[in-house]
């Protein structure tokens, strides 16, 4: 039931292994025509996140540095603003590692259902290396796109789409900085806004009941628990709206039809 | 309540601590995939904690904001949040977009009636 656009969720159904047409003459083909694909809306929003991101950082007063090595080496939003958030309200190094390592359990998930897809040969070492353009975007259309085409392109094709969206969110990240110190305050305002507002309505096309009943806990303990310890809330609540929705879910919801996805 | 903000080597080991856990998140993955099913309990726990993380963290940039944000009332900001989504949910397909600038452009708006 789990549509390919939805980055969180796992797909139920993996597309059959070498049941496509031949869609690429060449590996450089499948390439380029992953970096095409990048090219339009997913980019555009990954790139208006990052800009978000760099404007988030300079209001925070954070080093420009710090901001833009996030980017490029963690390369995960959701992290990278639990990891500003943490820092700028002065969080343990422990705590904000902890935290940030959760969120990005969803990569596991993520990988799990892709790397299967690929063909025998590429499955290999160097994977290790293109895990990390593995994002929502490219993780989204890598998922409707692999079925319809061959095995042994459709490693070039995440790279080109992953890298693109890699390469582009550094200048992201960096003209979000930069915008942030030049354009008058409500401009500024405007862009710290983009991330909370991308995550909130993301929110809106989560489909399984266990995901949906997680974001709400977590919608309406966050306050509670942010008023309690800012610095543990991410974790606390996380942990308890969560196993409260999987519990929910298991108990209750599973026995009954049309609940799963 | 708030502590002040984390500096010196502090804020590098942070940095350096998300980084490696989120590329050990990607490592397991890979080292995993074809051998478990992604529809297991771990990970459907796993994927409600960080959807619960995400909200967490979305509900804390909104309402307790830490900064410029903090110059718009709470009322507002609420109110963009409630239009953004009316768009998005306004039609079926996909309007990440035109929810997303709605959003970004209303709160530049505000900024400067402020």
């Amino acid at each position: 039931m789990s549509k390919a656009d939805q980055p969180y969720i796992d797909p139920s159904e993996i597309p059959l292994e070498g049941s496509a047409a031949e869609r690429f003459k060449t590996r450089s083909d499948a390439f380029w025509s992953g970096m095409r694909d990048a090219a339009g809306a997913p980019a555009m929003v990954l790139f208006a996140g990052m800009v978000g991101f760099g404007a988030m950082g300079r209001s925070a007063g954070l080093d420009g540095w710090f901001t833009v090595l996030s980017s490029i080496f963690m390369f995960a939003l959701p992290g990278q603003v639990v990891l500003l958030e943490m820092v700028v309200t002065g969080s343990s190094v422990l705590a904000i590692a902890l935290a940030v390592t959760l969120t990005s359990t969803r990569f596991v998930t993520m990988t799990v259902t892709l790397f299967p897809q690929l063909h025998d040969k590429d499955r290999n070492r160097h994977l290790y290396a293109s895990v990390h353009l593995l994002a929502m975007t490219a993780w989204a259309v890598s998922m409707k796109e692999f079925s319809s085409i061959e095995a042994k392109h459709r490693l070039s094709y995440f790279v080109g789409l992953g890298l693109l969206c890699w390469i582009l969110s550094v200048p992201g990240t960096i003209l979000g900085y930069f915008l942030a110190g030049l354009v008058p305050t409500p401009i500024t305002l405007g862009l710290v806004f983009i991330n909370p507002l991308f995550f909130l309505l993301t929110f809106t096309e989560v489909k399984p009941w266990i995901n949906r009943i997680a974001i709400s806990l977590g919608c309406l303990l966050a306050p509670i628990f942010t008023i309690l310890d800012r610095d543990t809330s991410l974790l606390t609540t996380g942990l308890i709206a969560g196993t409260i929705a999987y519990y929910i879910d298991r108990k209750w919801l599973r026995k009954r039809a049309g609940f799963i996805g | 309540m708030m502590n002040t903000a984390l500096q010196g080597w502090g804020l590098w080991v942070a940095l350096a601590g998300a980084c490696l856990g989120t590329y050990v998140c990607r490592a397991i993955g890979v080292m995993l995939s074809g051998r478990i099913n992604q529809d297991s309990e771990i990970f459907r726990w796993l994927t409600a904690i960080t959807y619960a993380m995400v909200a967490t963290l979305t509900v804390r940039l909104i309402l307790f904001p830490i900064g410029l944000m903090n110059n718009v009332p709470t009322w507002a900001r609420i109110l963009i949040c409630v239009l953004s989504i009316g768009v998005m949910v306004s039609k079926p397909t996909k309007r990440l977009i035109p929810a997303l600038l709605t959003g970004t452009l209303l709160m530049m708006a505000f900024g400067f009636i402020l």
